[in-house]
């Protein structure tokens, strides 16, 4: 039987955890893999871990401060319990998402598909110039403008700018098609 | 805002995965049917324009900005499947490649953004198009934003009761519908007119470019 690629297996033990991770609520045990995880990224873990309490902080914060006010109003107690388990979970989840990101090549974990390969690497190519091309517009409203735009001057230059990026969308699917039938890629 | 890991429980995320994927699956076929072979490239090219309209900024009065969904411009403009596909497929890259929003809640996004707030802007669109052009762009703008916070408020606010220990404290999402049902459905409900503006304003473009110059599809 032949052995499965580095990140294929990657991914498939990182889906696995995530779903175990999501099925804890002891915060023994969620500390404990918060301590595998940071430890399975090495140096790269106090990086990672800040950018997992980053992207996590707006809601956890939200939703914590909210709980935490709340139960301090009705019951005149602070759910700790809930606080630490909730967080860290929250955490934990967010840190090994981080980690499997750093660490495995999405295209080639789901390269046993030619076509998802495919449609991912196309659909990230392009995103990307996209998003470069949106960036010279909103530069274009800022350098076109003494003073800071106005809301009506705003919505039409963000209409702008969605219709242009689908009308270049169906463009590019046009040339996409074209160039890969002429290769030959859907025999 | 994204939702992260952690917050939905099992309960809920993993019966949501059996109907996203059912939903996917016809999805994809629907999108082969339709477009033959040029399906795979129409979807990455889709993909790519939605994943980039989430990053045009919703002009707010005062200088601020929220971002735009794009769900209801996709979907009047390309149809339910096609929109369902291409959302759906941002928000699998956005977990996976930029660790934004998570796995866990992808099916709830692809659902409440993806599928049901498509469907409710396609059919406002087709609904009113004949005879009212401009508010079937701007309805399905509003409609496509505000339906999905609907079902995210019922979502989140069903934690407490599908996921709770033996004395009846939540372990995941703690606040129940009178708290994410105003939460959400305001600031959304007042955001929705801002996103049907764009839609209505985009759309008449797209309508405009097409008519001078013709469409490639």
């Amino acid at each position: 039987m032949p052995a499965l690629p580095v990140d294929r297996a990657r991914l498939i033990a990182y889906l696995t955890a995530l779903v175990t991770f999501s099925f804890l609520t002891s915060p023994l045990w969620l500390g404990a893999g918060l301590a595998a995880v940071l430890a399975l990224a090495g140096r790269q873990g106090p990086r990672l871990l800040r950018r997992a309490l980053l992207a996590t902080l707006a809601f956890s914060g939200a939703a914590s401060a909210t709980y935490a006010a709340l139960s301090w109003w009705t019951q005149h107690r602070l759910p700790l319990d809930w606080l630490l388990a909730a967080n860290l979970r929250v955490l934990l989840m967010a840190l090994l998402t981080f980690l499997f990101i750093a660490r495995v090549n999405l295209f080639r974990a789901l390269d046993f598909s030619r076509r998802l390969t495919f449609l991912l690497t196309l659909a990230v190519s392009q995103s990307l110039g996209l998003r470069r091309t949106l960036d010279d517009f909103r530069l274009g409203l800022h350098s076109r403008a003494i003073r800071p735009a106005g809301l009506k001057a705003r919505y039409r230059a963000a209409a702008r700018a969605a219709a242009w990026l689908l009308d270049r969308a169906l463009a590019n699917a046009h040339e996409s098609a074209q160039a890969l039938q002429s290769r030959g890629f859907f025999k | 805002m994204h939702i992260p890991d952690g917050f939905i429980a099992p309960q809920m995320y993993l019966p949501l995965y059996g109907v996203a994927a059912g939903l996917w699956a016809y999805g994809a076929k629907r999108v082969g049917r339709e477009l033959d072979e040029s399906g795979l490239p129409w979807l990455a090219a889709l993909t790519a324009g939605a994943f980039a309209l989430s990053f045009i900024a919703l002009p707010l009065p005062g200088g601020a900005s929220a971002h735009v969904t794009g769900v209801g411009l996709l979907a009047a403009r390309f149809g339910l499947w096609q929109a369902f596909m291409a959302a759906s497929l941002v928000f699998a890259l956005q977990a996976l490649l930029f660790g934004d929003g998570g796995v866990t809640t992808l099916p709830l996004n692809a659902l409440a953004m993806g599928f049901a707030g498509a469907a409710a802007a396609r059919g406002a669109f087709l609904l009113l198009r004949g005879r009212f052009p401009a508010a079937a762009w701007f309805l399905a703008g509003w409609i496509g934003l505000f339906l999905p916070s609907v079902l995210i408020a019922l979502a989140l606010g069903a934690q407490p009761l599908i996921a709770h220990d033996a004395a009846g404290r939540p372990l995941y999402f703690p606040l129940g519908w009178s708290v994410t049902l105003p939460a959400l459905l305001i600031p959304h409900a007042l955001l929705g007119l801002g996103e049907g503006a764009l839609t209505l304003l985009g759309g008449r473009l797209m309508e405009r470019l097409h008519a001078r110059y013709g469409g490639v599809a």
